[in-house]
């Protein structure tokens, strides 16, 4: 059989559920606050299969109301909505002494705690990792805070917004138009990424560190603590920015449309908006010249070499001779073209899609990258699936985000044996 | 008694505890999370090599597999301007502490040591195009599975293994960007598109595959069984964009850009100080009552058009708020702006350079700014591992030698080949190190530090 057959049919997305998850063994306390970072954390190990038991306050997670001002469902923030999936909601009065009682009750036997409040508040409630871990040897507790749980600037407890993480993380100043003789543009200045990008990099990471945690606790029976900042999660991101500075006292400017180590790497117009377009070696930037029908354009002095092509001066005018010929042709005209071409060279380029636009290519459903869910609570929801595709336990979406305290019942009879008349007492003491 | 000698005991403050216990310089004595752990890196540029380092700088041992004589072709990416050392820096920032061995994987014999490795190893990672190693060098999953029912093989592309865009269709981080809608729901409208300054899928993409192959350890560990994991950068930039799916779903509409404003947090941006720019988020009434303050402008709480969060949002009221927070930043420095945001409570960045990552004490003292001395280049700054872990900390120990630099290493302590087997291996050009060019071979007058001798 074929490898694209043969690993398609390994990771059918359609029987996902007849395979297992990777991480059921696993009990996740997910009491993040007000971080969407900590929040990731908890989602991506639940997507892989671990029971994570969100903890909020009876006022519940700020979090909950993050997303477009102008959209949320039954009183969601579509941000919550989205990622809050797979995870046990239960709520938790962590200021209330017999509310402390509980949660350290859950983390006796919890593997993973997430905490997002401001550094040491846990700690000063008695219930931090230092005060945890006198009755869970094992624990394994992350911790995320802008700037971490040591150094000079721990203390000042910065809130956490991935706004602030992406102007802290250096990525911030190299994205954007660059100022020009034009003067000052409400558009060239340092951008963001429109996505909450420090806090998916986050996330993962506290993830990744706590897979990694997990294992050294398979050998040894020892947890620890886990420290991880937004800014530094997208900082290890930056490449040789801290490098180049120290050899060379060299600062990387924004660059817009140009690239100073890969040309052509660019966006063009085409006629039915802008593509993305690149092929920086001799033979792919051949084959870009021979696919515009400019076959002399490889030669010509000014981009005849990658060393030519990367030169400053040389790259506006470039992508100004692949633009006089783009804007003649739709995005999937041109794509039509690179994909016909025969070679030698492989020329890379695709349209920039609207998000609704990606959602119109049949790839991305016959892949599974997204999941029209029914919800009995929320209804129809389109979501993004979870990133892996993995051929014996392929992580999956089981329910969106649940209201608040939705499986208090469950999760306190579950492992409490409290049963309704406690929980309401419990209730009326304002502790759940 | 809390015992004086135990780290993790004694200082009552949070803060002196947490500076004992993640202390920097008693990283090198603690033990690492993943050691004994192989990874078999057999990709090249960015999104495969940075998913083997993200495991490698957790402790997993990394063989990292080039082609003898040029190698990874990112050492000689940069052209000349870059060139440092005799090689390309651009190298290094996904390539630190592996064992770099040079096997031509078009010979035979050099398909059979690869193969003899992955049935050593843990982990494999490779950044062909689908079905390129089964197809052209009979060292896919399928062939590897048979010798190694236990790997974790990871395949990084761009489009994923299959489906309509999975053939022929080439990638690259900047395509990943602008065909997931990224690059739609980034910048300000009627603007440029905006790329972003690094490669994000690459490193995001990266990032994610790191995390599937430890869950797939992790259930390795449970059961003995291996598998086939794939990551397509497209779809980890999918992933990574919150709301955007949820929100066309319900709507039918694409989210609009909104340049430096989080559309979820009012007021939020970006503001132009005397000697740079700083992000401002004051989004909880209690954050922008601080603002308020810090502006000394109290009286916006009062102000109908700010008095609420739900009021805040409306653009033209944001909008003034913007215009208001624009003019008080103008003449004020970036740290006044930041000192004002800890005093009362809202939330100031500056927007850093990488020198003032360099020259940021903060950053210094918890390993984000690594520093290190490599045998090969001498001293180097770098940006450090992401997490902090307490007891098993991550950390560089070298970073990108020479091509083969660790052949005699690798092909003795993991394969058990005698020397002479190695050197009859390296006179049929079946393994090989470097070539004598830029881009390739060490600095000069480098006298071979950090060789197995």
């Amino acid at each position: 059989m074929k490898w694209a057959e043969w690993i398609r049919a390994a990771e059918d997305p359609a029987r996902v559920s007849e395979k297992p998850e990777a991480l059921d063994d696993l009990l996740v306390l997910d009491a993040s606050h007000a971080s969407f970072g900590a929040f990731l954390c908890g989602t991506f190990l639940a997507e892989l299969g671990a029971e994570v038991l969100k903890i909020e306050p009876p006022s519940g997670d700020p979090a909950r109301r993050w997303g477009p001002p102008d959209a949320a469902l039954e009183g969601e923030g579509l941000a919550y909505l989205a990622e809050g999936r797979n995870k046990h909601y239960i709520t938790l009065n962590l200021e209330h002494p017999e509310g402390r009682a509980i949660f350290r009750g859950l983390a006796e036997r919890t593997d993973v705690v997430i905490d997002s409040s401001p550094a040491g508040h846990l700690e000063a409630l008695g219930v931090g990792y230092r005060q945890l871990r006198e009755r869970n040897r094992g624990l394994i507790y992350a911790a995320f805070a802008p700037d971490g749980q040591f150094g000079p600037r721990a203390r000042e407890r910065r809130p956490d917004y991935d706004l602030t993480n992406q102007a802290l993380s250096g990525m911030m100043y190299v994205t954007g138009e660059p100022e020009d003789e034009r003067g000052p543009r409400p558009e060239a200045v340092p951008t963001r990424m429109g996505s909450w990008i420090s806090w998916y990099a986050a996330g993962a990471w506290g993830a990744i560190a706590v897979l990694a945690a997990l294992h050294h606790r398979r050998a040894t029976g020892e947890g620890q603590l886990v420290d991880l900042s937004g800014a530094e999660a997208l900082m290890r991101f930056m490449g040789l920015g801290v490098f180049r500075y120290e050899v060379a006292g060299f600062v990387r400017e924004r660059e817009g449309l140009y690239e100073s180590a890969v040309y052509p790497y660019t966006f063009v117009r085409v006629k039915d908006g802008w593509g993305f377009i690149a092929g920086y070696t001799d033979p792919n930037f051949g084959a870009i010249c021979r696919i515009m029908g400019r076959p002399e354009l490889a030669q010509d002095p000014r981009f005849a070499t990658t060393t030519a092509r990367t030169t400053p001066e040389n790259q506006a005018p470039l992508r100004e001779e692949i633009e006089r010929w783009s804007v003649d042709y739709t995005a999937d005209e041109i794509l039509a073209k690179v994909l016909a071409d025969p070679g030698p060279g492989v020329v890379v380029f695709g349209r920039v899609n609207a998000p609704t636009e990606t959602l119109r290519e049949s790839h991305w459903w016959e892949r599974g990258a997204f999941r029209r869910l029914q919800d009995p609570l929320y209804g129809e929801l389109l979501l993004q699936a979870p990133a892996w595709r993995m051929t014996e336990t392929p992580p999956r979406v089981k329910w969106p985000c649940r209201p608040l305290g939705y499986h208090n019942a469950h999760v306190y009879q579950r492992y409490f044996g409290l049963g309704p008349s406690r929980l309401a007492e419990l209730k009326a003491q304002g502790i759940i | 008694m809390p015992d004086p000698r135990d780290p993790e005991a004694a200082p009552s403050d949070y803060f002196d505890w947490t500076a004992r216990l993640l202390d920097l310089g008693a990283v090198p004595a603690k033990p690492e999370a993943l050691r004994g752990i192989r990874v078999l890196d057999l990709s090249v540029i960015i999104f495969g090599p940075a998913t083997a380092d993200f495991l490698g700088e957790l402790g997993a041992e990394v063989v990292k597999v080039e082609l003898p004589g040029g190698g990874d072709v990112t050492r000689i990416l940069g052209g000349a301007r870059t060139f440092w050392k005799n090689t390309s820096p651009f190298f290094f920032p996904q390539n630190h502490s592996k064992y770099h061995v040079g096997i031509d994987m078009h010979r035979p014999e050099g398909q059979a040591l690869i193969r003899k490795l992955a049935a050593r190893s843990d982990v494999l990672v490779e950044n062909f195009k689908a079905g390129t190693l089964e197809t052209k060098f009979g060292l896919g999953y399928r062939q590897l599975a048979e010798v190694n029912p236990r790997l974790i093989y990871v395949a990084n592309t761009g489009f994923g293994q299959w489906g309509p865009f999975a053939e022929g269709r080439a990638s690259y981080d900047g395509l990943a960007q602008a065909v997931s809608g990224l690059t739609a729901i980034t910048g300000f409208p009627g603007a440029l598109p905006t790329k972003i300054g690094i490669y994000i899928g690459d490193w995001m993409g990266a990032c994610f595959a790191a995390l599937g192959v430890l869950a797939a350890l992790h259930y390795r560990a449970r059961t003995g069984r291996g598998q086939f994991l794939e990551m397509a950068q497209c779809e980890a930039l999918i992933r990574a964009m919150d709301w955007t799916w949820v929100h066309a779903g319900l709507t039918g509409k694409d989210r609009p850009q909104t340049g430096n404003r989080d559309p979820a947090f009012s007021p939020s941006g970006v503001f132009r100080c005397r000697d740079g720019s700083v992000a401002i988020v004051a989004a909880t009434d209690r954050e922008f009552q601080g603002l308020a303050a810090a502006m000394a402008r109290p009286g916006l709480v009062e102000d109908p058009r700010f008095a609420t969060p739900e009021a805040r949002h409306a653009e033209e009221n944001v909008r003034a708020l913007e215009a208001l927070i624009a003019a008080w930043c103008r003449d004020r420095t970036r740290a006044e702006v930041e000192a004002l945001g800890r005093e009362h409570g809202f939330a100031a960045a500056r927007v850093m350079t990488a020198g003032d990552h360099f020259e940021d004490p903060h950053f210094r003292a918890r390993g984000a700014v690594w520093e290190l001395e490599d045998p090969v280049y001498g001293h180097l700054t770098d940006y450090g591992p992401a997490p902090k872990l307490s007891r098993t900390p991550a950390r560089y120990k070298w970073v990108g030698p020479p091509v083969g630099m660790h052949n005699d290493y690798v092909f003795a302590r993991v394969l058990g080949l005698a020397a002479e087997e190695i050197r009859a291996l390296d006179e049929a050009g079946v393994i090989g190190k470097w070539a004598d060019r830029l881009g390739a071979k060490p600095p000069d007058g480098w006298a071979g530090e950090g060789f197995l001798r």
